[in-house]
C-alpha cells in the first residue's frame, strides 16, 4: 500500500472515528434532551391538568351551593354560568388527560372520576330542575351530603391523579440521568477506541515504512563504497514512493554505470589525445629556431620518424623547376641507398606524386618483401608498412612525407602524422613567406635606398642647373651693365676731356704753386698792400688806391685759395684739426648774419637767417669748421643769386646717420641754406661735391671760383659726424643743407639722445657686422616692398617705420588685427606683414587666423612680434598662421635678416 | 650611353659588361693610386656619377675618364666631388629633430660631456641644426661636435656657415617644426643675397677631413648622425661602415640615420633597439 494512501488512511480513519462518534453522542444526546423535554412537557401538561381537576372539582361544590341555593334570579345566573363553566373545564381536563396518559392506571381513575363527575353533574341538574319546578331552594341534608360525597370522591381521585402524573415526572427525571450516564461512559469507551486505532495504525505506518527505508538506505551504502562501473540494485519489494525511489535509484545506478563506462572511454582517448599533443608540442619545440625549411625538414624528419615508432621516412618539399612543380627529396631518415640525384616526382608521379595530387594521405599494409629494406650495419629487413602523407596549407600541398615501418600503423599513429604534418604545413609556409618577405623587404630597402640616391643627385643637378643658370644671366646682366656703363663712362669722358682742360689747368697750376712758400710772400704782400691802401702818406692818386685795393683783394682771393686748397690736402691726408667745444648757436648765427648782410645789400638780395622754435641754446661741435661750411655754402648762394633771397634755415630733426658701423636715428641739426638763384642740374648734383668741380663748364667764366668750396664743405662735415644733401633743380633756386648731430653740451654722442629709449632698443648693435649700410641698402631686395605693420604701440611703429623706410620699403601702418585686415583688403599687394600680438579690439592671433583664411592671403610672409618670454604664445602664432616670429625689443639688424629671408623671391 | 656602338656588334649585356668593367678598373685605379674607395659605392650610383663626369669631361668612354683621372688629379677632384652628393637642409626631416629634442635630450641631459660625430656632414646645415638644437635645450656648451665628410671643398663651405637666401624659408620652417623654441632669426644675418649664421654656433663643433670607407674611428661618441650616406654604399659597405659606427658609438649611446635607411638589413641590426622606428633613430643595447 502507498505510504500516502496509508497516512491517508491511518489519519483519516481516525478523524472518521472520531466524526462518528461525535454524531452519535451528540445524536444520543439530543435524542435524550428533546425526549426529556417532551416527557416532562408532557408531564407537566398532565400535572397541570390533575390540578386543574382538583381546583374545578373544589370550585363546583360552592357554585352547586350557591347555584341552588341563591333565589335571586341575577345571582343565580351567575352561579349557573360559573357552574356551567367548570363543568366544561373539568371536562376538557379530564378528557385531554385521558388522551395523554394511556396508561392503565390513569385510564381507570379516570374512568371513575369521569362517572363521579357524571353523577355529580346529574346531581346539580336535578337540583336545578327542582329549583325551576318548585322553587324549592331548600335541599335535604341527604341530598347536600350526596353530593359532597360525590364531590369528595372526585378530589381524591384528581388527588390521585396528580400524584400519579408526579411520580412519573419523577421516575421520568431519573431515567434521563441515567441515560446521560451512560453516554459519558461510551464517550470514554469511544475514545479509549480510537486512541488504540489511531497508535495502531501510526505505529504500522512507521513501521512498515522504516523498514523499506532501512533496505533502500543499505543499498544506497552499498552503492557510495562501491565504484561506479557495478552498482548494486534495490529489489522491488515495495510499491508508492518508495518503489519509486528504487526504481528511481536503479535508473541512476545504470545511468552511472554507463556515464562511467563513457568516462573510462574518454578518458583513454584523452590519454591518447594528450600523447598526440605532447607529441606534437615536442615536434613543435624545433620550429622556433628553425629558420629555413632544409633545417626544418631534417630536424622533423628525424623527430617524426623514431617519435611514430616507425622505421625510416623520407621529406619530398615541392620545387618549382623549369616551369614545373616537383616534390624533390629534401631529407632522410635511415634510408637505405640514399641519394638525392633525382630530379624528384611531378604531380601524379609515383606514389609521392598521387599522394600530393589527390591531398590525402596513402597508406600500404603489407607490401611485397623486396618493396622496401629497413636496415642497420648488422642487417636488413623488409618493411611491411609504408603511409604516405601530404603537407597541406591552405588547400595547397607544399611537402609530401613517406615514412616506413614494421609494423602496422595504430590509428594514433596516424593521428600523429596528420597532426605533425598540418602543423609543419604551417611552419613551412610561414618560414617560406617569411624568407619571401625577407627578400622583398631588402630588395625595397636598397630600392628606398637607392631612390633617395637618385633624389639627392637629382637635387644636386637642378641646383647645379640652377647655379649655372644664374651664373649665365648674371654674365649676361653683367655685360649688359658694362655695356651701359661703358657707354657712360664713353659719354662721361668726352665731357671730361673738355672740362678737364679747364680744370686741370687750375689744379696743375695750383697744384704746382700751392706750398708753404707761396703763402709767405704773398702774405707779405697782401701786408704790403694793406699798408699802400691805408694811403697814410696820402700821396696815391685815386686810380693807384683803386689799383691797391685790387690787389689787395686778389691776393687774399688767392691766400682763400691757398688755403682752401690746403685744407683739402689736408683733410684727404687726415690731418685737418677738428676741435669741439660747447658753441652757442646764436653767436655762429650771429657771426655769420654780420658776414653776410652787406653783401646782401650790396647785391640787393633778401637775406634771412629762420630758426626754428626749440633750438637748443648750445651744442657741441667746432665752431669754426662749422662757420667754414656755412660760409661756403651761403657764399655759393649769394654767388649764384642774382635776385630774390637767401634764406639760412636752422633747424632741429630726426635724421637717420651712420656712427661707425652703424646706422642710427639721431637728433640732428639741419641748416638749410636755400636760394632763389640759378640752379643745379640733377644729374650734377654728386659731382659739384668733387674737387675743381663746378656744375658746367661756364660757371668759371661767369661766376669765378675754383670748384673747391663744396667738396671742402663735404669732407669738414663729415668730420664733425655730419653730411651734406642737396636738392636743386636747374632754374629753380638750390637748397643745401648741412646736418650735423646735435650733441648735448658735456654728453657723449653715444649715450645722448632720449628718444633711443622710446625706440625700445631698435638700434641694438650687435658688433659683427662690418658691411657698408649704404652697400647693402643698394643690394638688398628690400628696396621698394610694401611692409604693413600692425601694432597698437606708435613708438613702436614709428620707430620700425623709420628703420624700414631707410631700405626704401613703403610702409602701411594698422593699430590693431581689424584695421589690419582693412588696410590689407585695400592693399593687396603688400608683400610682408609685421604683427604684432598684444593688441586692442583684434588681436594678432585673430587677425592672422583672419588674413590665412582668405585665399589671396593665403602665402604672404606674416611675422609675428612676440614677448621674449612667451614660448607658448610662439606655437600658438604658427597655428594661426605666422610665416616666422621675432621676439621684442627687436634687433633691427636681426629683422632685417629676417626680412630679407622672407621678401626673397626667386626670379624665374 | 657612354660605349659607342662600334665596328663590332656587342649586344647590351656585352656592352653592360665592358662598362662593369671598365668602371671597377677605374675604381681600382682609384683606390690604387689616391687611396680613395669607391669600390664597394652602390654601383647604379657610381655608374651615373661616372658617366656624368665623362659627359662632362667631354670624354667618350670610361676608359677614357680612367686614364685623364691617372694623370690628372684635377679631374680626380672633379670625379671626387660628383662622388660627393652635398644635398643637405637645415632640419633636414624635422620630426627627426624633434625627436631628438624631446626624446634623446632628456635622456643625455645630465651627460658631463656630450660627443656627438656627424658623419658626411656636407655643407654644415645638419651640424648647424644640432647646434642650435643644442644651445636651445641649454647643452651646447658641454657638447664636443665633430662633423666630418670625405670631401674637403664641402668642408670649407661649411666653416663659413654661410647659405643662400633662398633656402632660408625652407630652413625656416624646418626650424619651426622641429619645435625651435626661439626666433631662427637670431641665429644669422642677411649680406647681400646670403645669410651667415653668427660663429658662436661653431664654437664647439671640430670640421675635419674623414672616410668612413678608409679611416679608423677617432673616438667613442653618444651620439653618431649619419644621414644618408648609407644610401651610396652597396650592402657590403654598409655593413663595413656600420662596424666602424658601432666601434664609435658608446653603449647605449644614438644613432641616428636617414629616413630611407635603418639597420635592420645590416650585420649590426640586433645591436641596436629602434629607439623611434619612424626616425630611424637607434639606441645601442650591446
Ligand atoms: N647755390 C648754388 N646755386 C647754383 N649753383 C651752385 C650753388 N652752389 C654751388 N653751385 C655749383 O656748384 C659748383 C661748385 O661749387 P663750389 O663752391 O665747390 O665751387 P665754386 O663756388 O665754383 O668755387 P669756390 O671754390 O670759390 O667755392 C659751382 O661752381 C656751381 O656751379
Ligand atoms: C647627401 S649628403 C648628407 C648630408 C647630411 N648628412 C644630410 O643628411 O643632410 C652625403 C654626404 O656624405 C659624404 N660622404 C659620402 N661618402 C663618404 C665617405 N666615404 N666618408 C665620409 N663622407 C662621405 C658626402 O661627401 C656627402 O657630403
Ligand atoms: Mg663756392
Amino acid at each position: 500500500m502507498k505510504f500516502k494512501t496509508k497516512l491517508y488512511m491511518s489519519v483519516g480513519s481516525l478523524l472518521l472515528f472520531i466524526f462518528i462518534i461525535a454524531v452519535v453522542l451528540l445524536n444520543m444526546l439530543e435524542q435524550t434532551t428533546v425526549k426529556m423535554n417532551e416527557v416532562v412537557n408532557d408531564l407537566n401538561e398532565r400535572i397541570e391538568m390533575a390540578t386543574v381537576m382538583k381546583y374545578e372539582t373544589t370550585r363546583i361544590g360552592f357554585e352547586l351551593v350557591f347555584m341552588v341555593t341563591n333565589s335571586e334570579e341575577m345571582v343565580h345566573l351567575k352561579a349557573k354560568q360559573d357552574w356551567e363553566e367548570s363543568q366544561i373545564k373539568l371536562y376538557e381536563a379530564m378528557e385531554s388527560l385521558e388522551k395523554k396518559d394511556t396508561e392503565e392506571r390513569a385510564q381507570e381513575l379516570l374512568a371513575r372520576f369521569k362517572t363521579l363527575y357524571q353523577n355529580y353533574q346529574d346531581i346539580g341538574q336535578q337540583a336545578l330542575t327542582a329549583k325551576r319546578l318548585n322553587h324549592k331552594t331548600e335541599f335535604s341534608a341527604s341530598f347536600w351530603a350526596d353530593a359532597e360525597i360525590t364531590r369528595q370522591r372526585m378530589l381524591q381521585i384528581a388527588d390521585l391523579l396528580s400524584v400519579l402524573e408526579e411520580q412519573k415526572l419523577k421516575s421520568e427525571l431519573f431515567r434521563t440521568k441515567e441515560t446521560y450516564n451512560l453516554a459519558v461512559t461510551m464517550i470514554y469507551i469511544y475514545l479509549a477506541i480510537a486512541l488504540f486505532i489511531g497508535v495502531g495504525f501510526t505505529f504500522w505506518i512507521i513501521r512498515s515504512m522504516t523498514n523499506n527505508l532501512n533496505k533502500v538506505t543499505t543499498v544506497m551504502k552499498q552503492a557510495t563504497a562501491s565504484n561506479f562501473e557495478e552498482m548494486p540494485r534495490i529489489e522491488l519489494s515495495a510499491k508508492g514512493e518508495l518503489g519509486e525511489i528504487t526504481v528511481a535509484f536503479n535508473k541512476m545506478a545504470e545511468a552511472l554505470e554507463k556515464h562511467s563506462l563513457r568516462e573510462k572511454e574518454l578518458k583513454e582517448d584523452a590519454k591518447a589525445q594528450s600523447w598526440l599533443n605532447e607529441k606534437i608540442a615536442e615536434i613543435a619545440t624545433i620550429y622556433p629556431e628553425v629558420e629555413s625549411v632544409p633545417e626544418l625538414a631534417d630536424l622533423f624528419i628525424t623527430k617524426l620518424v623514431p617519435m611514430a615508432g616507425a622505421s625510416c621516412g623520407i621529406f619530398y618539399l615541392k620545387e618549382f623547376v623549369n616551369g614545373e612543380y616537383y616534390f624533390k627529396k629534401l631529407s632522410s631518415y635511415a634510408v637505405l641507398n640514399d641519394s638525392d640525384t633525382d630530379i624528384g616526382y611531378r604531380f601524379g608521379e609515383s606514389l609521392i606524386g598521387q599522394c600530393a595530387l589527390e591531398k590525402r594521405l596513402i597508406i600500404l599494409n603489407d607490401v611485397p618483401d623486396h618493396y622496401l629494406k629497413i636496415g642497420s650495419g648488422m642487417g636488413e629487413s623488409p618493411a611491411k608498412n609504408i603511409i604516405i602523407i601530404p603537407v597541406i596549407f591552405e588547400d595547397e600541398v607544399l611537402a609530401v612525407i613517406e615514412i616506413a615501418s614494421f609494423e602496422t600503423y595504430h590509428p594514433l599513429q596516424i593521428k600523429l602524422f596528420e597532426a605533425a604534418v598540418n602543423n609543419i604545413g604551417i611552419k613551412i609556409n610561414s618560414i617560406l613567406s617569411h624568407v619571401k618577405l625577407e627578400k622583398l623587404l631588402l630588395e625595397s630597402q636598397t630600392m628606398t635606398e637607392e631612390l633617395q640616391a637618385q633624389s639627392e643627385e637629382l637635387q644636386l643637378q637642378q641646383e647645379e642647373l640652377r647655379t649655372t643658370n644664374e651664373k649665365l644671366e648674371e654674365q649676361y646682366e653683367a655685360l649688359k651693365h658694362k655695356n651701359e656703363e661703358i657707354e657712360k663712362v664713353r659719354g662721361a669722358l668726352e665731357e671730361k676731356a673738355q672740362q678737364l682742360e679747364v680744370s686741370s689747368q687750375y689744379k696743375s697750376e695750383f697744384l704746382a704753386n700751392m706750398s708753404h712758400e707761396l703763402r709767405t710772400p704773398l702774405n707779405s704782400l697782401l701786408i704790403l698792400a694793406k699798408i699802400l691802401s691805408d694811403n697814410g702818406d696820402g700821396n696815391l692818386t685815386p686810380k693807384q688806391e683803386e689799383y691797391i685795393r685790387t690787389i689787395y683783394s686778389s691776393g687774399n682771393d688767392l691766400l682763400y685759395l691757398i688755403n682752401d686748397v690746403l685744407d683739402l690736402a689736408k683733410v684727404e691726408s687726415g690731418t685737418l684739426d677738428i676741435n669741439t667745444k660747447e658753441v652757442e648757436l646764436y653767436e655762429v648765427l650771429e657771426f655769420i648774419d654780420r658776414q653776410f648782410s652787406p653783401l646782401a645789400e650790396q647785391k640787393q638780395i633778401e637775406f634771412a637767417i629762420e630758426m626754428d622754435p626749440g633750438l637748443p641754446a648750445n651744442f657741441e661741435t667746432d665752431d669754426q669748421r662749422l662757420q667754414q661750411i656755412l660760409k661756403n655754402l651761403l657764399s655759393n648762394a649769394f654767388k649764384f643769386t642774382e635776385t630774390g633771397s637767401v634764406t639760412l634755415k636752422v633747424q632741429l630733426m630726426m635724421q637717420e646717420m651712420q656712427v661707425k658701423e652703424n646706422t642710427r636715428l639721431q637728433q640732428m641739426l639741419a641748416f638749410s641754406v636755400i636760394d632763389t638763384g640759378i640752379g643745379i642740374d640733377e644729374d650734377q648734383h654728386e659731382v659739384i661735391f668733387n674737387a675743381f668741380q663746378q656744375a658746367d663748364g661756364t660757371t668759371s667764366r661767369e661766376y669765378g671760383g675754383t670748384g673747391l668750396g663744396l667738396s671742402i664743405s663735404r669732407e669738414i662735415a663729415h668730420l664733425l659726424d655730419g653730411f651734406i644733401e642737396v636738392s636743386s633743380m636747374k632754374g629753380k633756386g638750390s637748397t643745401f643743407t648741412l646736418y650735423l648731430p646735435y650733441v648735448q653740451p658735456g654728453y657723449k654722442m653715444r649715450d645722448q639722445a632720449a628718444y633711443e629709449e622710446a625706440a625700445i632698443s631698435l638700434y641694438e648693435n650687435h658688433g659683427d657686422t662690418n658691411e657698408d649700410p649704404i652697400k647693402q641698402r643698394t643690394k638688398s631686395n628690400l628696396k621698394n616692398k610694401k611692409i604693413l605693420i600692425v601694432d597698437d604701440d606708435i613708438r613702436n611703429v614709428y620707430a620700425l617705420t623709420v628703420a624700414l623706410e631707410m631700405y626704401e620699403m613703403e610702409i602701411i601702418v594698422a593699430e590693431n588685427g581689424r584695421e589690419g585686415l582693412m588696410v590689407l583688403e585695400d592693399n593687396p599687394d603688400t608683400d610682408l606683414i609685421l604683427m604684432d600680438i598684444m593688441m586692442p579690439e583684434m588681436d594678432g592671433f585673430e587677425a592672422m587666423r583672419q588674413i590665412r583664411s582668405l585665399t589671396k592671403f593665403k602665402t604672404i610672409p606674416i611675422i609675428a612680434l612676440t614677448a621674449k618670454a612667451m614660448r607658448r604664445s610662439r606655437e600658438e602664432c604658427l597655428e594661426a598662421g605666422a610665416t616666422d616670429y621675432i621676439s621684442k625689443p627687436i634687433n633691427v639688424e636681426q629683422l632685417l635678416s629676417l626680412m630679407q629671408v622672407w621678401l626673397y623671391r626667386k626670379e624665374s | 650611353m657612354i660605349i659607342e656602338k662600334g665596328a663590332n656588334n656587342y649586344t647590351l649585356a656585352q656592352l653592360e659588361e665592358i662598362e662593369r668593367i671598365e668602371i671597377d678598373l677605374l675604381l681600382e685605379a682609384i683606390y690604387r693610386l689616391y687611396g680613395y674607395d669607391f669600390r664597394k659605392y652602390a654601383f647604379p650610383f657610381v655608374k651615373r656619377r661616372i658617366s656624368h663626369r665623362v659627359y662632362k669631361e667631354q670624354l667618350t668612354s670610361i676608359s677614357a675618364l680612367q686614364e685623364k683621372v691617372l694623370r690628372d688629379s684635377e679631374a680626380l677632384m672633379r670625379l671626387l666631388s660628383d662622388f660627393s652628393i652635398n644635398v643637405t637642409e637645415m632640419f633636414r626631416d624635422p620630426s627627426f629633430f624633434k625627436s631628438i629634442r624631446t626624446k634623446v635630450i632628456p635622456i643625455i641631459n645630465d651627460y658631463p660631456e656630450i660627443r656627438i660625430w656627424h658623419v658626411g656632414c656636407a655643407s654644415g646645415e645638419e651640424v648647424y641644426s644640432m647646434a642650435i638644437l643644442l644651445q636651445e635645450e641649454g647643452l651646447y656648451n658641454k657638447c664636443r661636435i665633430f662633423a666630418t665628410d670625405m670631401n674637403k671643398e664641402i668642408l670649407e663651405k661649411a666653416k663659413q656657415a654661410t647659405f643662400p637666401l633662398d633656402v632660408m624659408q625652407l630652413y625656416t620652417k624646418n626650424y619651426l617644426e622641429a619645435g625651435g623654441k626661439r626666433s631662427f632669426s637670431e641665429y644669422y644675418k642677411a649680406v647681400d643675397d646670403k645669410v651667415v649664421f653668427h660663429s658662436f654656433l661653431q664654437k664647439n663643433v671640430v670640421f675635419a677631413q674623414h672616410d668612413v670607407v678608409t679611416d679608423q674611428s677617432f673616438n667613442e661618441f653618444d651620439i653618431i648622425i649619419c644621414r644618408n650616406v648609407f644610401i651610396y654604399f652597396n650592402k657590403d659597405l654598409q655593413n663595413q661602415v656600420h662596424k666602424l659606427l658601432y666601434d664609435s658609438l658608446s653603449l647605449s649611446g644614438f644613432i641616428g640615420l636617414g629616413q630611407r635607411e635603418g639597420v635592420r638589413f645590416t650585420s649590426y641590426g640586433n645591436c641596436y633597439k629602434e629607439f623611434e622606428p619612424s626616425e630611424k633613430l637607434y639606441q645601442k643595447i650591446k
